[in-house]
């Protein structure tokens, strides 16, 4: 529920998340909109979303022409960004002798270089105001490194990499680049696994449930806080993983 | 239109911009032959990042001109259009042309 008099945790700020029509992109939008957040969300396809301190912009954050542009209305119609969640990611698992070429050549676009494009539109913005918290979501794929995804879970590694080398080329500019990787949380993503497998793997974390909305919200909010800014290039795993 | 002038003003306050965060013994000269990029260059890598962004972002937002100078046409000429000042202005100029 938005907040009615834009008071809040985020009143004020602008966030753009990526991936913002559906899944974690989408509960994350909807966290920082009820939190008093002016929100703009970039995702391929259209949004049910319907509110006024939402905008939306479709595209595909791998072109990046595209994202170019859509920065530089940001920049012309807000003149900041605070908070930039990269969540956008593409996931095809199957086993690796039966992986198209296509599909692995979508999740490097998307998860790695799509997500290097968003951080650094987002950064020349913030870095204006010497402040900025770029949160990556990140996957417990990249540690657990589960049969079927050989491509997903090397692309969520390297982003972790990524988002420490920019950690280190941005923290001069006031601006804070951690990850979270979330475990299982249901989501249209996870029900693209075969559902045996998500429970064995559930099964095997120290927390074996579920990841819920505010497990993920508690961590953003943490990563986002002004209080945070000697905290950067961290990876948190939810549900008991550790890299 | 943006003018060789107007091109030229907007990276001198981007250096300007600069000059304010450092000491008045360290001002890095505001003129057309100062070296921005290689080993003649005052400006550290921060710096030299803040002079390109700031930059691209007032003729994005001031001017309405949305131009990257830092793509692979920058990146792959033998000569850099970072070298100096005027050589910057100059990259601007033709992308605008």
């Amino acid at each position: 529920m938005p907040s009615p008099d834009g008071a809040g945790l985020y009143a004020d700020q602008v966030v753009v998340v990526t991936g913002a029509s559906r899944g974690v992109g989408r509960l994350l939008a909807d966290h920082f909109l009820a939190q008093g957040a002016r929100v703009i969300g970039i995702s391929r396809g259209p949004t049910e979303l319907a509110t006024s301190a939402y905008e939306h912009q479709e595209l595909d954050i791998a072109d990046d022409r595209a994202v170019r542009q859509a920065f530089a209305r940001i920049a012309r119609s807000h003149g900041r960004v605070d908070i930039l969640v990269n969540n956008a990611g593409a996931l095809t698992s199957i086993h690796a002798m039966l992986m198209p070429a296509s599909s692995a050549d979508e999740m490097v676009r998307t998860n790695i270089l799509g997500g290097l494009y968003v951080a650094r539109e987002a950064a020349k913005i913030m870095r204006r105001h010497s402040f900025g918290r770029i949160i990556w979501i990140g996957s417990m794929a990249s540690t657990l490194e589960p049969i079927g995804d050989s491509v997903y879970a090397a692309t969520k590694a390297a982003s972790m990499t990524l988002a420490g080398v920019l950690a280190k080329e941005f923290a001069g500019f006031g601006i804070t680049v951690n990850t979270l990787a979330v475990s299982a949380v249901d989501t249209e993503m996870l029900r693209q696994i075969p559902q045996d497998k998500v429970r064995t793997i559930v099964a095997s974390l120290p927390l074996p449930r579920l990841a819920t909305a505010d497990d993920i919200c508690n961590v953003v909010d943490f990563f986002s806080s002004p209080r945070s800014s000697y905290i950067t290039a961290q990876t948190v795993f939810l549900g008991g993983i550790h890299g | 239109m943006l003018t060789s002038d107007d091109i030229e003003s907007i990276i001198l306050r981007a250096i300007g911009a600069l000059n304010s965060e450092r000491a008045p013994d360290e001002q890095i000269a505001a003129r057309a032959d100062t070296p921005l990029f290689g080993v003649d260059a005052e400006l550290d890598s921060l710096e030299f990042v803040s002079v390109i962004t700031d930059v691209e972002t007032s003729l994005n937002v001031d001017h309405g001109l949305e131009i990257s100078l830092a793509d692979d046409r920058a990146m792959s000429r033998a000569i850099s259009p970072y070298e100096t000042v005027a050589t910057l202005r100059d990259y601007v100029l033709e992308l605008l042309a």
